[in-house]
């Protein structure tokens, strides 16, 4: 008898024993019990194809501040956690592992994209499952325009920023008669819309004597600008971006176009353009970006490179200032807000201004989007690099470029 | 707005010999891809693949060795480390997989261009890159009071001369010929007794050589990056259906309606530009459902 008791004892021992196993594991997995845990955030973002150019530098400036605030023992004690997902630059593969990553990882904070349309679909996700979303490098304006809401904070410059930042370059120029062309898609015609609209506002005798829109991609711009050289603009607006930039600026070259109209791009004077087109790429083209390694010439962007490149063994380009600057933004608001809670951190992040290599910027509290200043410059062949950099670099301030706080709410108040 | 009216001849003939350059790499291409859909009866999606990594290897030839030696040696370099990397893929696998159906054969054909793809992000990393045309072909020179980059006339040179040494070889080599017959009758080639597998294997090895050669030869006129293969092999296909399935002149023929209704269409209603080569090819289609020269299949 007593041999049976004993046996009895011990399942019963076992069995408790296994139940308090179970109930410290759901301490420890289970998704929003935030008792013992990390702080998980998930970066949705394209990581294949042409896209990765822009994205990696994301990813990895991005990774680098985590890495550094971990090193000191993590924000307010709690180690941050990175899971990355590849959108493949498709809206239906953003949409499923933006779901896997909320309801599987169990993610606080989503980081990406650099897709617009993945963009506004995560937005619309984060808005029911009530998760913040730093759009990373999405340039579409109504991701934190008319489509913007509590969860989204909007990181990169966006085509209202542009269009405005460029209207003012352009309309102190003699220019009249002017050609729009570009990406065939939601960018390409958003950047030529908002470049337009502003400048006609600025300088009301400005004539479209023309636009051509090519498929995103497109390898052969040459016909495109013989055609543009025929009609005779005063001068041209090219809204494309990506791996067209390359092919603009060789095209350009190799047709004698650039030496023969003045021409603005959004994107001309970034390194992703310029670096890999050597010596080889157009002087005098105007354009606009949210970074450059060498300017500002301040202490703190030079801190900034220097990391980067003993981390990456490559210059920060665009997108390392913007992933940089999302992990400030999440580390500080953490910080200012006291505790680990995601609801407490957007409150602590509105209207809150953080450092950054290009100086403070501030997040701006009525639509979420960060006040990033604009460099616009001419690109020029340099001493120094391998390569042409931007000159004569005239800084716009963010908060002049971006939409007024009444027009958001109009933008905000439109939709259904 | 202004309309075509305003052009003037010498515009649009600018405009038409732009276009053609533009034909001489989509023939070069879309002739090396018609040319293993005839004598292999596969169609090869990885054929883009093959053109990327032709203009990748140019790239690294370029700066290797540098300068106007460089840029020529790449034109040769590039495309036979092509020719080897499909020869390996050839007896590696292709070679069980003829027997197969068509869709068995396309499946694989995707699996292998989604394999280089991700292989050339491994390889080269995921930074556009950049090929410097050699000096000579550097610039523009005058036609017609217009300013036409060197480059562009370089390819309507180049562009005949891989076609005339096209049809060289199959009109006038021994294996050429075996291989223009394997594309009607493979079964009785192989009953006379000539070992069909090797045909097979050198047709695939200079198609995909025509691939590599014409990643070579754009990699000056554009950067390089990950999914340029995408971009070109839509192109191509199209090109040798409306040509006829096959048949290497058909994709010339293509690859001349393709580059000027292109290139036309750009100057006559820049707004909806992109439609034009495909339009063109839809007329075609309805017209000539099965290519407007003979097809092989």
């Amino acid at each position: 008898m007593t041999k049976g008791k004993g046996i009895k004892r011990i399942f019963s021992l076992a069995g408790i024993a296994l139940l308090g196993c179970v109930f410290a594991m759901s301490l420890v997995f289970l998704p929003g019990h935030a008792a013992a845990r990390d702080i998980k955030i998930g970066l949705v973002d394209c990581y294949s194809g042409g896209a990765t150019t822009f994205t990696y530098d994301v990813r990895d400036a991005f990774q680098m501040a985590m890495d550094k605030v971990n090193a000191k023992g993590g924000i307010l004690g709690k180690k941050v956690v990175v899971a990355t997902r590849d959108t493949k630059f498709k809206v239906d593969i953003g949409i499923n592992v933006t779901k896997e990553l909320v309801m599987r990882e169990g993610v606080d904070i989503l980081v990406g994209t650099i897709n617009s349309s993945v963009a506004l679909a995560v937005g619309e996700i984060v808005k029911k499952e009530k998760i913040p979303f730093f759009c990373t490098f999405s340039k579409s304006d109504k991701i934190t325009g008319a489509k913007g809401h509590r969860y989204v904070f909007g990181i990169t410059e966006n085509t209202a920023m542009i269009g405005k930042a460029a209207a003012v370059g352009l309309a102190g120029k003699p220019y009249v008669k002017y050609w729009i062309a570009g990406d065939d898609y939601e960018y390409g015609h958003a950047l030529g819309e908002g470049v337009w609209k502003n400048l006609k506002k600025l300088k009301p005798e400005v004539k479209l004597i023309g636009q051509s829109w090519w498929k995103v991609g497109e390898p052969e711009l040459t016909p495109y600008l013989t055609a543009i050289m025929a009609a005779k603009p005063d001068a041209v607006i090219f809204a494309t971006g990506g791996a067209s930039m390359v092919n603009i600026m060789k095209a350009s070259k190799s047709t004698g176009f650039s030496d023969k109209f003045p021409m603005f791009i959004h994107t001309a004077t970034e390194l992703s353009t310029l670096m890999p087109l050597g010596q080889e790429a157009p002087e005098g083209v105007l354009g606009t970006s949210n970074y450059h390694f060498y300017y500002p010439d301040t202490p703190e962007n030079k801190a900034f490179v220097k990391e980067f490149r003993a981390a990456y063994k490559r210059y920060p380009k665009v997108g390392a200032l913007y992933g940089y600057l999302t992990a400030q933004y999440i580390i500080r608001g953490f910080e200012k807000a006291g505790k680990i809670n995601t609801e407490k951190l957007i409150d602590a992040l509105e209207g809150f201004t953080v450092d950054s290599p290009v100086g403070p910027v501030k997040m701006r509290a009525c639509d979420h989007q960060a006040e990033l200043p604009m460099f616009m410059g001419v690109t020029k062949k340099s001493p120094d690099y391998p390569f042409l950099i931007a000159a004569a670099i005239e800084t716009i301030p963010g908060a002049e470029t971006l939409p007024t706080c009444e027009e958001i709410k109009k933008l905000r108040s439109k939709k259904q | 707005m202004d309309t075509a009216s305003t052009y003037g001849l010498s515009e649009l003939a600018m405009q038409l010999l732009v276009g053609l350059s533009r034909s001489m790499i989509l023939f070069i291409i879309s002739a090396g891809l018609s040319l293993i859909l005839g004598v292999l009866r596969v169609p090869n999606v990885a054929h883009g693949s093959l053109y990327m990594i032709g203009a990748f290897a140019a790239f690294t030839v370029n700066t290797v060795i540098g300068g106007s030696l460089g840029f020529w040696l790449s034109l040769i370099l590039a495309p036979l480390f092509v020719a080897l990397v499909s020869f390996a893929a050839e007896r590696a696998l292709f070679c069980h997989l003829y027997e197969r159906e068509h869709l068995m054969l396309l499946l694989f054909t995707f699996a292998l261009m989604l394999i280089l793809g991700d292989m050339v992000k491994l390889f080269w990393g995921v930074e556009y890159k950049s090929v410097t045309a050699p000096d000579i072909l550097k610039g523009s020179v005058i036609i017609l009071g217009q300013p036409f980059p060197t480059y562009n006339l370089f390819l309507l040179v180049i562009g005949p001369v891989v076609g005339f040494g096209l049809w060289l070889f199959v009109n006038k080599t021994r294996v050429g010929k075996i291989s223009k017959a394997a594309a009607v009758d493979r079964m009785m080639v192989g009953a006379l007794g000539i070992n069909v597998s090797w045909v097979f294997c050198t047709a695939f090895v200079i198609g995909c050589f025509l691939a590599g050669l014409g990643g070579a030869l754009v990699a000056p006129t554009m950067g390089l990056t990950l999914g340029m293969d995408h971009a070109i092999i839509m192109e191509a296909f199209l090109i040798v259906v409306i040509g006829g399935l096959g048949n290497i002149w058909g994709a010339l023929v293509g690859s001349l309606i393709f580059g000027v209704t292109h290139s036309l269409g750009v100057m006559l209603l820049p707004q909806f530009a992109i439609i034009f080569p495909y339009v063109a090819v839809v007329i075609v289609l309805i017209f000539w459902p099965r290519g407007l020269l003979k097809s092989v299949w």
